[in-house]
């Protein structure tokens, strides 16, 4: 017993009337759709594909919005992210403009526009910060910060520079055509993609 | 400006200014106490879900949203070892000097190099278009002087190896 | 459209204002204490300011008859004090009556019932206590409406009825509750939200699908239809149908906008909204249908448009000249969040002119 320091103890988490244990699930809507799996994700990406090779960009991100996994398990997500992010880079620059006002213009646009905003905000916090290349630099004292410290370090314009300008494109395209309020969607929802 | 930053910047602003909806909230966790939420971290339900902006691997933005309070944390380009030391020792600077910043954090959160926290009372007192600007400001102003820093510490050591070789 | 009528009275946050109902004095709410304002020619002259409150003082509620004005603050407290009679001003006489809360975190908000019989508390304790006059011991007592609330009451409205009380809150759901009351209340025509309505009787719980903490609800001229605004900047109106039954139509409105703090009727097909975007917003709609018809600022457009300019223009001028541009000044009327909107003037439902006050210390009357 004398491990265990009493001090310590958060008493909120264990008192289930306590605000530390909100229950998070009751601001789930009851329209959720059903759980799905990574191979239905699986399947979708290959439909969406399908219709990329046609030439039918706006049908393709339509419909990889509409299927998006809010109810979802973490892989099914991950899956579908990746499938969106293809999409949106087969789709050219000069055609962003056309493709959004097409997919966000019909009925059911608005929520697709706020699901396109979840990805691109998914997307670029994807590849997680590099703990292990950054973990030791943030305890280096400024004593050792002299020359010596020659540690590989993945440095220079750093790697997806690419992909994110990509989605910033989107996101300023997106941003011009559903204001900021899509951006706050993005912040309250929590269905999240 | 670059091409490529433009959007970057583009981007935090208009994910800063709709997370900058913040209210005068008091604690629902302890008696007459009115703390930041997203510091506090007692309630879920208060905090909403973080927004992250990125240029690239490197560069990066995040935003944790709350009813009250909002925190902007900035990871700083650096390209060398030069610019990291030199990051480091400027955003330490500035740290140590936080009070004078008002939104300036003293510490950043893990990850980042620099976190500004701001609460209901700075959107109160100070223009909340303007702190937008404030912090694209300093995401752009700090590449500069870091860049230039660079510079200057390389013709130094230029310079300074150049007298030090002279008398050889 | 005449231009609205800005009183700045000083620069501080308001959290809350109220007109008493000959509009000769405004209460607004500043940090500590609630500051009352003659109407003296077209300005308001600072007159009295009511002192007790610790905390911030997060509302204030002068009932339209009766004079009387209920305080709330975030120190727990609750203070009701009878309103000095304008011209000849007898000072705050007396102790004001004693009020019974018996919550234990901020009071977030108060409003009079239309009868004025009573008064609702919203507060941090996730509970909402309802005030009554109790004669024997002279004090206001209250009842609290407890279950289901899980968060911060953050808004109430009270319907024409004073026996139902819509609330908004933190976790997301704006809920309608009864708060009848044995021996203060008449028993109550039954409506679409319910017929028999003992206490905490909950006539509707709504959540929306992008789930924002709901800033502010209102019910509609006819208590028929409930409009409340959340933080996932929408509005969403709803049309109950029947007692126990799902409503008939649920109408999220969801904008472009940032999110709407609070939000007044005109009529039942128009709803009138202001927020973070420091101006007023017009919906239209009914039933089948409601949509953003834009704002109440002389120029129109929406509001991210002058915003999106000076950053350009911003960009432009640190290209040019290394420097930004001083542009301090929004385009609105407002310079910063608008908190509170409140009918100003009225006739059979339809909204004359309405008031809105907000955190750069400006009351502003607009004509509809």
């Amino acid at each position: 017993m004398s491990q265990i320091n009493y001090r310590t103890i958060n008493i909120d988490q264990l008192d289930p009337e306590s605000s530390a244990n909100f229950p998070m699930e009751t601001l789930l809507p009851a329209t959720l759709p059903q759980p799905e799996t990574s191979s239905d994700a699986a399947n979708v990406a290959t439909q969406v594909r399908q219709l990329l090779r046609g030439g039918d960009t706006e049908g393709a991100l339509r419909h990889v919005l509409d299927t998006a996994p809010l109810g979802g398990d973490d892989r099914a997500k991950e899956v579908h992210l990746a499938t969106v992010i293809e999409v949106l880079q087969g789709i050219r620059q000069a055609e962003m403009t056309r493709v959004l006002e097409g997919v966000c213009g019909a009925d059911g646009g608005a929520e697709r526009a706020d699901c396109l905003m979840k990805y691109l905000y998914k997307g670029m916090s994807a590849p997680a910060p590099s703990s292990g290349a950054q973990s030791p630099r943030k305890t280096v004292s400024p004593q050792e910060t002299g020359f010596s410290q020659v540690q590989a370090r993945n440095v220079g314009e750093g790697g997806g520079g690419q992909q994110m300008s990509v989605l910033l494109n989107w996101h300023e395209k997106l941003v011009e055509l559903t204001g900021t309020g899509s951006i706050v969607r993005v912040m309250t929802d929590r269905r999240t993609v | 400006m670059s091409q490529s930053l433009r959007p970057y910047l583009q981007c935090v602003r208009s994910s800063l200014t709709a997370a900058l909806a913040i209210s005068n909230f008091a604690s629902q966790t302890s008696e007459r106490h009115n703390v930041p939420e997203i510091e506090a971290q007692t309630s879920p339900e208060l905090i909403l879900n973080p927004l992250t902006v990125s240029r690239n691997a490197e560069e990066r933005v995040l935003i944790e949203p709350s009813v009250n309070s909002v925190r902007v944390s900035i990871r700083i380009k650096q390209a060398d070892e030069i610019e990291h030391i030199l990051v480091h020792k400027f955003t330490r600077f500035l740290q140590q000097r936080a009070e004078s910043f008002f939104i300036l954090r003293r510490k950043p959160i893990k990850g980042y190099d620099i976190s500004f926290l701001i609460t209901n009372v700075h959107v109160e007192a100070m223009l909340k278009h303007k702190l937008v600007d404030f912090i694209i400001q300093f995401m752009e102003e700090v590449d500069k002087e870091i860049s230039e820093m660079k510079l200057f510490l390389n013709a130094r050591a230029r310079f300074v190896a150049e007298s030090f070789l002279t008398p050889f | 459209m005449a231009t609205p009528q800005v009183h700045h009275l000083f620069h501080a946050p308001i959290a809350d204002h109220s007109f008493s109902s000959d509009k000769q004095t405004l209460a607004v709410a500043r940090e500590n204490n609630v500051e009352l304002y003659q109407s003296s020619g077209n300005k308001f002259a600072l007159s009295d300011e009511l002192k007790g409150h610790e905390k911030t003082v997060t509302s204030v509620d002068i009932a339209p008859n009766s004079g009387r004005i209920v305080t709330c603050s975030q120190g727990y407290s609750c203070l009701q004090t009878v309103m000095p009679m304008s011209g000849r001003r007898p000072p705050l006489a007396g102790s004001p009556p004693l009020v019974l809360l018996r919550i234990n975190r901020a009071a977030t908000f108060v409003r009079w019932s239309p009868s004025e019989q009573k008064f609702a508390v919203g507060s941090g304790a996730r509970v909402i206590a309802v005030c009554y006059f109790e004669e024997e011991n002279d004090w206001w007592i209250s009842k609290h409406l407890k279950k289901p609330i899980r968060s911060t009451i953050t808004t109430l409205a009270w319907h024409p009825n004073s026996v139902l009380l819509a609330a908004g809150s933190t976790d997301s759901h704006a809920r309608v509750f009864s708060s009848f009351i044995k021996g203060i209340d008449s028993r109550p025509e039954p409506s679409a939200w319910g017929e028999r309505l003992p206490f905490n009787t909950i006539c509707g719980e709504f959540l929306n699908d992008s789930a924002g903490w709901i800033q502010g609800v209102a019910f509609s001229p006819s208590g028929n239809a409930l409009a409340f605004t959340g933080h996932d900047s929408s509005v969403t109106v709803v049309y109950p149908s029947a007692p126990e039954q799902p409503p008939r139509a649920m109408l999220n409105i969801s904008t472009r906008l940032l999110p709407l703090n609070s939000l007044i009727w005109n009529g039942e097909n128009e709803i009138i909204a202001a927020g973070h975007d420091c101006e007023p917003f017009r919906f239209h709609g009914d039933e089948s249908g409601w949509q953003l018809a834009g704002s109440l600022e002389k120029q129109t457009g929406d509001g991210s448009g002058p915003r999106e300019e000076s950053a350009l223009n911003m960009f432009r001028q640190m290209d040019l000249k290394g420097q930004t541009q001083v542009d301090t000044k929004l385009k609105s009327t407002h310079q910063n969040t608008v908190n509170t909107v409140r009918v100003y003037e009225e006739a059979g439902g339809q909204v004359r002119s309405f008031s809105t006050s907000g955190v750069d210390g400006r009351v502003v009357v607009w004509t509809v």
